[in-house]
């Protein structure tokens, strides 16, 4: 041991930082190589912004002047004297637990039957993906109107049975199951991204299993279902994160006024209204961030939760 | 397993001709109905690009009660700048876009799912951040930042974000699906001394046409569909792309054309439809074995 | 190229930014005599203007490059340039803006080019004073209109009674109401849209009481029991099946085609007199204008003629004298008035007036009539409202109008709530 003490200082002394870097490199070079597009947007284009938003929303900043610091009072504001922070939130949150879970089973039900290729296939697809193709469009707006209002196409069919429905889309009870419809029929995307997976899937699995005797059903929960996980998973977390941001349907579909009564006040719609509306970017800036908050903790209990249910080939 | 005898499972429990055809019939018609669901609102966009401006909210039918193209002819030309220099930008943005995306997200993705690197979670996990905070807040630094750097006004804020990976959705897409090619593969490739480069270019690229063919159709379709981003970064009409064009048929102050807007729409969705259908065959062709022994 | 954007960056360079401009010491690029125009509207606005703006070029050598958007995207775009220290020279500007925007210096004071680059001496005197703020000359009306109620006539004619003329009054209008609920034309058609959320309307309303919305001072102008008041007169007119259901009138979600004059859910609707040509081209029925009901026969003064948008000059414009050459020309050039007409308004000086009043076509005539002839209708011009008059409108007379309309809440409570929540947004905005 000595000896090796007594000649250590020498070797020491030679480049230790250069083999320290080169193994970092050897073991993480590669890594780092291609994470280099990511990172330069990262730091470039990504992380100012981000960092700027968070110091803004401890700043009175009316968008025209400097902003000026506030400490935390945007913070304590929104949780104890605004009540149209506590209304935006229960109307997302709504939305987010009636919209995503219909959506996805719609996308995957859908998917699977399209997957089994039949006739006509690829318009069908076309054709349901058509909707999501209409995005945001004024058109849109327009036309959930025709449909839900008072004398629209719904309440024209209900009154072939007797029923006179209420008018869908300006009544304070329903209009946000109006905005959860048009987000259902939208499902074209995720319907796409479960397509794909299915593809993924290799066919030789199907056909051994046929060949054990395992029927149809058994495949769906044997081999499609497990093997499927990942992209559930992805389309999951996705649905719910772009759900909680959802913004343009409300938007263009009560004029950006939350119509009726705020019942479709979505969360980024009360903060697109006091960023550009009443010119409190600051404020804004502080909901963002606990939209943030929020959205990240749900998805960090997601994906710890998903080791128990989602299955990697790797 | 039962203490059944084995049965061979004989092909000979056929389902009845007429059973079968009457499924078939069911989920046609079931389809069917659906779709007119999906298309119901093109057919009403379609209609109301045909008929006069003043029967489009107040006529009960579908059914134009005279049909006229004028429409097309007026939105097209009806902007100082035409429509066919929105659908230029819109293209060479889209394209931009696609190529940007799937280049550099299916790079990181790469790197996030397969390759072992100190910090490979925490940059995931902020990764997955910024897909969390809503662009509104982020928009007023983001334009100060480019302006500084001299690229308002142009399309540069719009497409090179995608060529650094700036849309976390494909990224976290292509990950997933990255994760799902079984890893014996990899490990054949290395052996025969393959580095991760090769293993990338020659493996997982090709075997991942499916979810590459479904970022680049949702690239070309969510830029061709994005007015903000132009909103904000584009200041010459001649620059507009087609939403942005669109967005000025209706004002809620004056004069709207709707018949215009509607006319406009229509044309806009068909380069959409149809990288849509061209590329849907990527998407379902894919791979139909992998090739693997287990 | 900047890698990380320090926060401490960013604000110095916004602020440097519009420190400079304020000083006139723009950077070099500005100095070419370009001037950029931003303005909102829709295309028949927007080839009127860069007509107008070619002319300009002709007569004065300033290239003009000129952007415009709908009204909803235009706010977000102004705001987001102006705090990325880019704005353009000539903004158009809304009653509902300026004084946020003239507050904080993004648009500039124009009382030094009056008399040289802005000769506005014939210009009204009450469009001049709508565009002051805080006694300062910000911008520039570019039409004057008023509020005024859209009348389908052929809807009169077919439930036979007739039109609402000048002089109407509310028992009037609950009469037409009634008429209107018996004859049950066209699906159910009443007399009036529920105008109990319009904010024109109440402030007409007060105005006719000797009230007001605001005071000069940028307090709250009317108290509990005019509130109170106004929302049991509209539960009223509900209950009687005058108005519209609130589920029809909550559809009205601003866009034009939402409104329930072109649905064909009211024959009545409270509007702008410029609005008129743009309805008109919606409606298939013939449309008048009239003014808002009297709260009692020979009661006036509820009308103003007030700017219906301003041009004003950006804070940081690198020549501020040739954009206010611009709107001079803009407002007063006889060619330039032939081809704007009365599409933004009626024309605020008189000379402008006689040159474009002989080529007005059917739907601008009778706006213009109207504005002209308002007669004992008129009232003083109110001073310019405060800064968060906005945010009282979307916040609470457009909310508690809905809520008291479905029955959510009552006139009481609504009354109340409207004047608590008013004062209370009106001083946080004040401190």
């Amino acid at each position: 041991m000595t000896i090796a003490q007594d000649t250590s200082p020498a070797v020491a002394a030679a480049p230790p930082r250069a083999s320290a870097f080169s193994r970092f490199w050897q073991q993480n070079g590669s890594g780092y190589l291609f994470l280099l597009p990511w990172l330069i947007g990262f730091f470039g284009l990504t992380l100012g912004p981000m960092i700027s938003s968070l110091y803004l929303s401890f700043t009175d900043f009316d968008l025209l002047t400097a902003p000026d610091w506030v400490g935390a009072s945007n913070y304590v504001r929104m949780f104890t004297n605004d009540a149209k922070f506590a209304t935006s939130m229960r109307v997302t949150v709504f939305f987010v637990i009636f919209s995503v879970p219909l959506k996805l089973a719609f996308a995957l039900g859908v998917a699977m039957l399209l997957n089994r290729g039949m006739k006509g296939l690829p318009l069908y697809r076309a054709l349901f993906y058509l909707p999501s193709l209409l995005g945001a469009s004024v058109a849109i707006a327009i036309l959930w109107r025709q449909i839900f209002a008072g004398d629209g196409l719904v309440n024209k069919f209900l009154s072939l049975f007797g029923i006179v429905g209420p008018s869908w889309i300006s009544n304070p009870h329903y209009a946000l199951w109006t905005l959860i419809v048009l987000s259902i029929w939208q499902f074209g995307s995720p319907m796409i991204i479960f397509l794909a997976g299915l593809r993924q899937i290799p066919q030789d699995m199907y056909e051994a299993a046929s060949l054990d005797g395992a029927g149809k059903w058994r495949q769906f929960w044997k081999i499609t279902l497990p093997l499927l996980t990942p992209v559930v998973f992805f389309n999951a977390i996705i649905q719910t994160i772009e759900a909680f941001k959802s913004f343009t349907p409300a938007f263009i579909i009560s004029g950006g006024t939350g119509n009726p009564i705020n019942s479709t006040l979505f969360y980024t719609l009360y903060l697109y209204q006091e960023a550009f509306g009443f010119f409190r970017m600051g404020y804004a800036s502080a909901l963002a961030w606990v939209l943030l908050a929020l959205v990240a903790l749900f998805t960090a209990f997601s994906f710890l939760t998903s080791k128990y249910w989602v299955h990697y080939d790797d | 397993m039962t203490d059944a005898p084995m049965k061979m499972t004989v092909v000979t429990g056929e389902v009845p001709l007429w059973r079968k055809r009457l499924v078939s019939v069911l989920s046609h018609a079931a389809l069917f109905a659906a779709s007119i669901l999906m298309l119901y609102p093109l057919l009403w966009m379609l209609s109301a690009s045909f008929r006069p401006e003043t029967e489009i909210f107040t006529s009960a039918s579908i059914w134009p009660s005279e049909w006229s193209i004028d429409a097309y002819f007026r939105g097209w030309n009806g902007l100082r700048v035409s429509f066919s220099v929105f659908f230029t930008n819109s293209f060479v943005i889209a394209f931009l876009a696609v190529a940007g995306n799937v280049l550099a997200c299916s790079l990181a993705a790469y790197a996030f799912a397969r390759l072992e690197f100190k910090g490979r979670r925490f940059w995931f996990a902020l990764m997955l951040m910024t897909l969390m905070l809503p662009y509104q807040v982020t928009l007023i630094p983001q334009y100060v930042l480019f302006r500084s750097i001299g690229w308002v006004d142009t399309i540069l804020p719009l497409v090179v974000p995608k060529f650094l990976a700036s849309d976390a959705f494909f990224v976290f897409l292509m990950v997933q699906f990255f994760r799902a090619i079984p890893r014996e593969l990899d490990e054949a490739a290395m052996m025969d001394g393959a580095g991760p480069w090769r293993i990338y270019w020659k493996i997982m690229l090709p075997l991942s046409t499916p979810v590459l063919a479904t970022a680049a159709i949702f690239t070309f379709i969510w830029t061709w569909d994005d007015f903000f981003g132009p909103l904000i970064y584009l200041n010459k009409m001649s620059d507009y792309t087609v939403m942005l064009g669109l967005r000025t048929f209706t004002d809620s102050t004056g004069t709207s054309d709707y018949g215009g807007l509607f006319a406009m729409s229509v044309l806009s969705l068909v380069p959409i439809f149809l990288f849509f259908l061209f590329f849907q065959r990527l998407l379902i062709e894919g791979i139909a074995t992998t090739g693997m022994k287990r | 190229m900047t890698l990380k954007l320090d926060r401490r960056q960013f604000l110095m360079g916004s602020s440097a930014l519009m420190a400079a401009g304020a000083a006139g010491i723009g950077p070099a690029w500005a100095q070419a005599s370009n001037l950029r125009l931003i303005f909102w509207g829709g295309q028949d606005r927007a080839d009127r203007t860069y007509k107008v703006a070619d002319l300009f070029t002709a007569a004065k050598g300033n290239a003009i490059e000129a952007e415009f958007l709908a009204w909803n995207d235009y706010w977000p775009k102004l705001a987001t340039q102006t705090a990325g220290g880019n704005a353009p020279d000539i903004i158009q500007m809304d009653y509902r803006y300026i004084v946020e925007y003239a507050k904080r210096n993004a648009i500039a004071p124009l009382d030094d080019y009056l008399g040289g680059a802005l000769q506005l001496d014939a210009f009204d005197a009450d469009q001049l004073e709508g565009g002051k703020v805080d006694g300062k000359l910000y911008g520039i009306s570019l039409g004057a209109n008023s509020v005024a109620m859209l009348v389908n006539k052929a809807a009169f004619e077919e439930v036979g009674i007739d039109a609402p003329t000048n002089a109407w009054t509310l028992d009037a209008l609950m009469e037409m109401g009634e008429a209107f609920a018996s004859a049950n034309i066209r699906g159910g058609m009443r007399a009036i849209a529920d105008g109990s959320y319009s904010e024109p309307m109440l402030d007409n309303w007060l105005r006719q009481r000797g009230k007001a919305l605001y005071t000069a001072e940028g307090g709250l102008g009317f108290d509990e029991g005019d509130a109170v008041e106004w929302y049991q007169l509209w539960n009223k007119l509900r209950d009687a099946k005058v108005c519209v259901t609130p589920e029809d009138q909550a559809l009205d979600t601003g866009p034009l085609e939402t409104t329930m004059l072109v649905t064909g859910k009211s024959a009545l609707m409270p509007s702008n007199s410029n609005q008129l040509v743009a309805f008109q081209g919606l409606v298939p029925d013939p449309l008048d204008m009239v003014g808002y009901p009297r709260i009692a026969e020979g009661v006036g003064g509820g009308h103003y003629r007030k700017p219906s948008m301003f041009f004003s000059v950006g804070g940081t414009s690198a020549d501020k004298e040739a954009a206010a050459s611009f709107v001079n020309f803009f407002v007063s050039d006889p060619e330039a008035a032939k081809v704007l007409g009365v599409e933004r308004g009626i024309p605020c000086l008189p000379a402008t007036r006689d040159v474009v009043a002989p080529t007005l076509d059917g739907a601008n005539q009778i706006a213009l009539n109207f504005v002209a002839n308002l007669g004992d209708l008129l009232g003083p011009l109110p001073p310019p409202p405060p800064a968060a008059a906005g945010e009282v409108d979307s916040s609470l007379i457009r909310t508690l109008g809905q809520e008291v309309g479905f029955g959510a809440k009552s006139a009481e409570q609504a009354g109340k709530e409207l004047v608590d929540g008013a004062t209370a947004i009106l001083s946080r905005a004040a401190s």
